[in-house]
């Protein structure tokens, strides 16, 4: 009754509206408010850039961060969460355990987990990454890597079956 | 007149609006089968008024250019995609799992972008009388100098989708060229063009190997100018290929390979 709260997912928050269905299933765990008034951190953020703060070189950290204002150089928080806000302006790789993205940002993101563009997120860069959630309305220009490994046989068997090209993969997160 | 303004990009021509939006399309390859499945798509009925529906609204249409395209692309590996139509999760996690090293780059939102930092940039120079060419080639020119850079020979296939309608010639013929020096020998363009200028905007996305979602959206540019079936020949000259399916809504699919 106390803590509602812990039962909801971590980084329940974080997830676009229309993103992939592996994503969209958290919204219909109980206890999930979209138009919740909650600041757009994860749960677990403890550390906070904001609109009036401004950063130039290396933040590195095992805590998550939410960035709302300009940052440039590098971010390097290797297991824990960066969020973008929608003020923020990263011009910097980032490297992270996940990344989300509600801002603008220039330069690689490396989320080890996942990242996430939100619909008014706005990447220019290479994004590498296990999962990739993108929002309809985000805008990305770069190339993307996923560390997905393709099952060469598997797509051979797909594709022998069909040879037209036309078998259909499950859709997925990438 | 601004220089938006001129390719209908101010403010005064926004617009939101939605092309034939009760007809998704069913296609019919030149010269082969008609196909008689595929249509309905999941696009609500708008009630009780005659306007566009919203942006953001959804109907499918068969692709049998996609279709040309996935058996092109059958056994070719880990290839690489240039996508030009934005991010869309659904094109990329299909190219992906279907092994492809994927790139996007909204061609569209870019060149939007550089046209408003041209005009900017002609209202300074205009200030301390200097000069700035603004003639279409010089222009695209200027553009692909700063924009879509990627080394040659990179991609084994672009996804154009129906960007060129929206680009002035110039802008279009350069682009052409750009994909084609960005192709490998091989490579692919799949590319759309409308058989009437469309009344709004809409993007596409990937459902499956033989279907596209189209969907709404605000307009970035307005459509400049339809292109006769020769002119796109010419456009695409350099390119040893050409396919094109023809479909009932408006649209004209064509696969290039160089």
């Amino acid at each position: 009754m106390w803590k509602k709260e812990d039962s909801k997912p971590q980084g329940v928050a974080e997830t676009p509206s229309s993103v992939a269905p592996a994503l969209q299933s958290h919204r219909d765990t109980p206890g999930f408010s979209p138009a919740s008034s909650q600041p757009p951190t994860s749960s677990r953020a403890t550390a906070c850039i904001s609109q009036g703060i401004k950063i130039k070189g290396e933040i590195t950290g095992s805590e998550d961060l939410f960035i709302d204002g300009p940052v440039e150089g590098k971010l390097n928080l290797g297991s824990s969460s960066v969020t973008v806000g929608p003020n923020g302006t990263v011009k910097a790789d980032i490297t992270a355990r996940e990344v989300v993205v509600r801002g603008r940002v220039e330069g690689k993101i490396a989320g080890k987990e996942r990242v996430q563009l939100w619909n008014t997120g706005q990447v220019s860069g290479e994004i590498s990454t296990q999962r990739l959630a993108i929002e309809d309305g985000a805008v990305l220009r770069g190339k993307v890597e996923t560390g997905r490994p393709v099952d060469k046989s598997e797509d051979r068997a797909v594709s022998a079956g069909k040879p037209n090209g036309a078998s259909v993969p499950a859709a997925t997160t990438i | 007149m601004t220089l938006l303004n001129k390719f209908g990009i101010g403010p005064a021509s926004g617009g939101r609006g939605v092309t034939q939006p009760g007809k998704p399309g069913g296609h019919e390859a030149v010269g082969s089968k008609t196909q008689s499945h595929g249509h309905g798509g999941n696009m609500p009925a708008a009630v009780g008024t005659t306007r566009a529906p919203a942006v953001g609204v959804e109907s499918t249409r068969v692709s049998n250019g996609l279709k040309e395209l996935m058996w092109n692309l059958d056994g070719l590996g880990r290839g690489t995609l240039l996508d030009m139509g934005g991010a869309w999760q659904a094109t990329l996690s299909f190219f992906i799992e279907k092994g492809f090293r994927v790139t996007t780059d909204d061609l569209l939102r870019t060149w939007k972008q550089f046209l408003e930092n041209e005009e900017k940039e002609y209202r300074e120079r205009s200030k301390s009388d200097q000069s700035l060419d603004l003639s279409p080639a010089v222009r695209a020119n200027r553009f692909f100098e700063s924009n879509i850079q990627y080394p040659m020979s990179s991609f084994d296939v672009v996804l154009l989708w129906d960007l060129l309608d929206y680009l002035d010639p110039a802008m279009a013929t350069r682009t052409v060229a750009a994909i084609t020096d960005l192709l490998r020998p091989g490579g692919i363009v799949f590319t759309m063009f409308h058989s009437k200028k469309p009344e709004g905007f809409q993007r596409y996305r990937v459902a499956d190997a033989g279907t596209l979602q189209v969907i709404s959206a605000n307009v970035i540019c307005p459509a400049q100018r339809v292109y006769q079936n020769r002119e796109i020949q010419d456009l695409f000259g350099r390119y040893r290929t050409a396919k094109s399916f023809i479909a009932r809504d408006q649209l004209r699919e064509n696969l290039f390979i160089k």
